[in-house]
């Protein structure tokens, strides 16, 4: 699970800059973002609960095919509360940040499903981790938090499957809070 | 009643690792995003930083929800703290105290000019949940930072004047806290800035240099009383700028005497200062700083705090001592060697000897002071009583501090090799040596003349 991002640190001005996205079925993601959301990325995903009150979950990595639907892998154990949202209906917002260069990108959809992983995807699941600890071994992250980081847990992954609605720039700076180009 | 304290969560608060941070619209559409800071204000509320109008910040004025993960930068136990928004401070120690820490962050990111703090939003912390994500690391050995306190507490107990209480706080900081780099420099009431007047672990002393409030991290913890660390090399905190800006704003450019440098690091990755307070009232600040990277925690900051608090009681109680006298002792005239011209400017209260500066403010005053009763009168020997009632000084009501304007002329003194020297002669009491002949010559400045 990829988590830390010895500061990747954004508090970028992201969302929406309208805040009315075009409600389209669903957008393409440019091949610049899909390198970046399967590239090591730091992945994080918001949801709302049943009282309305917002939860936060961490991702280890994610696939996308080649309609932009988007699979997230995320371990289950200290997901419960996000999952149990999103098995409720709560739509989803998955950001994806690259530790190195502060790239970000946030994609939302109205909902998203859940499913048992699949064990062919963990090898790609694997080298993600791995590129993501190499990234935070540079940042200066002392080898055994990269490494902590950067690992998964095969038995307890679970996957959230969502075809996104939009997409935000969510890097600092100039052009921040913009819908991406798809 | 919280199961889990945000005191034991405080090391996942010093944004080292981002933390992650989700809300809602009013429509119930999510929003997550990494946030700078989440920084501990006490264990009811935590403070976000606030640094672009965005959806997060939208949301959060639309439903006062928030929701964010912190993760512990050595143990990487992560914990989901749920939040309600209470209010958006722009002002104040919180403030202040994130904004400094953004500027190391910033700068440690390569995002100085992206990074602005624009305000601190106030949570009141809803719950506080254990996320089991990785294994545990083993925690660090903890510091004993209680008993190195307590050590330095029962070292300054000792000390019988000014001089000796500030030497033995920075030995003591040195001692019992391994930190090889610090100062005191004491405030200038009125005059908003401070003067250095003790340091150690520099190759010069620095005895005299100014810091304005509001400059670097001492002057903003002057200005807010309140301490203030960073954790990373930032040059928005950087020290010099401010007071020569401020001479040329009012027009006192041409006539600033030459600054003495200040002593501080060179590439400082970590600094942090403590206000030395008393009933209220700022006398001082006590400085620390680090080559490493994030040297000073929360818990650094809380001993270093009490550690700079209990000098404010003793340097009142070192002042209450002081108007006992202790009685005159009579010594030998010097024997004078060579003619010294002393030049005194009256509008900054600034002395040179020759054409080398020397000092300025209430030190320069008192040292033109007792230099013109020494030509006028011979004397030698003065009590701190009548300087602090003598009108010419120009002394706030307030004179805790009188002490240390002697100590500060004294080093002064001593650092340029001049023919004149002071010297403790008791209690409240103190002696001018003077080798050579003096001169001693008032200039008025034409640029200034009108404001004398």
């Amino acid at each position: 699970m990829k988590g830390g991002s010895s500061g990747s640190i954004s508090d970028s001005a992201n969302g929406e800059a309208s805040g009315n996205a075009n409600p389209v079925d669903h957008i393409r993601l440019t091949p610049d973002l899909i390198a970046l959301a399967q590239g090591g990325a730091c992945v994080i995903l918001g949801a709302r609960e049943a009282d309305g009150r917002p939860v936060v979950g961490i991702g280890v990595g994610a696939r996308v095919d080649a309609e932009s639907r988007i699979r997230v892998f995320l371990d289950r154990r200290p997901n419960e509360r996000l999952l149990a949202a999103i098995e409720s209906g709560s739509g989803v917002a998955v950001t994806f940040t690259r530790a190195v260069d502060h790239a970000s990108f946030q994609v939302k959809a109205e909902s998203a499903k859940t499913a048992r992983a699949d064990p062919n995807d963990f090898p790609e699941v694997g080298r993600q981790c791995v590129v993501a600890r190499d990234e935070l071994n540079e940042l200066g992250l002392p080898p055994q938090v990269a490494a902590a980081f950067g690992s998964f847990n095969p038995t307890s992954v679970v996957v959230v499957e969502l075809t996104p609605a939009a997409a935000f720039m969510q890097t600092p700076g100039p052009g921040a809070g913009s819908p991406v180009r798809t | 009643m919280k199961a889990i304290p945000l005191e034991s969560l405080r090391r996942s608060l010093e944004g080292i690792v981002a933390a992650f941070l989700a809300t809602c619209d009013s429509d119930g559409a999510p929003n997550v995003s990494m946030i700078s800071q989440v920084h501990f204000v006490d264990n009811e509320h935590v403070a976000l930083s606030y640094q672009f109008f965005n959806k997060t910040r939208r949301n959060v004025l639309l439903t006062r929800m928030a929701t964010v993960l912190v993760t512990d930068p050595v143990t990487v136990a992560v914990h989901r703290l749920d939040l309600d928004y209470e209010e958006t401070q722009t002002d104040g120690p919180v403030f202040e105290a994130m904004k400094a820490k953004l500027a190391g962050i910033a700068s440690h990111h390569g995002m100085e000019g992206v990074f602005r703090l624009l305000g601190a939003d106030i949570y009141r912390i809803r719950s506080i949940e254990a996320v089991p994500c990785w294994p545990p690391l083993p925690a660090p050995a903890e510091h004993h930072l209680l008993a190195a306190v307590r050590r330095c507490v029962n070292d300054l107990d000792r000390c019988d004047d000014l001089e000796s209480l500030l030497e033995e706080t920075l030995a003591c900081v040195e001692r019992h806290f391994e930190i090889r780099h610090a100062m005191i420099l004491m405030a200038e009431a009125g005059a908003e800035r401070l003067y250095t007047v003790a340091s150690r672990g520099y190759n010069r002393s620095g005895v005299g240099s100014e810091v304005a409030f509001g400059e670097g991290v001492i002057g903003v913890a002057a200005r807010e009383k309140a301490a203030i660390r960073i954790g990373h090399m930032t040059a928005e905190y950087r020290y010099g700028a401010t007071l020569r800006d401020t001479a040329r704003k009012v027009g006192i450019v041409a006539s600033l005497p030459a600054e003495i440098p200040f002593p501080g690091l060179k590439s400082p990755r970590s600094q942090i200062a403590l206000p030395i307070v008393l009933r209220g009232a700022l006398l001082g600040v006590l400085f620390a700083e680090a080559e490493e990277t994030m040297r000073f925690g929360y818990d650094e900051e809380d001993a270093l705090m009490t550690v700079a608090q209990h000098m404010g009681v003793l340097i009142g109680l070192l002042q209450d001592e002081q108007d006992a006298t202790d009685p005159v002792e009579d010594i030998a005239p010097v024997k004078p060697d060579g003619i010294a011209v002393i030049r005194f400017h009256p509008h900054d209260q600034s002395v040179f000897i020759g054409h080398d500066y020397l000092i300025r403010g209430v030190a320069g005053a008192i040292l033109w002071r007792l230099l013109t009763e020494f030509t006028e009168s011979g004397r030698t020997e003065f009590t701190t009583r009548e300087l602090r009632i003598e009108p010419s000084l120009r002394l706030p009501e307030y004179s805790e501090n009188l002490d240390a304007r002697l100590i500060l002329l004294r080093k002064r003194l001593e650092e340029r090799g001049a023919c004149i020297s002071l010297e403790k002669a008791g209690r409240g009491r103190f002696r001018l040596i003077v080798h050579c002949g003096v001169s001693l010559e008032k200039v008025i400045d034409a640029a200034n003349s009108a404001a004398e």
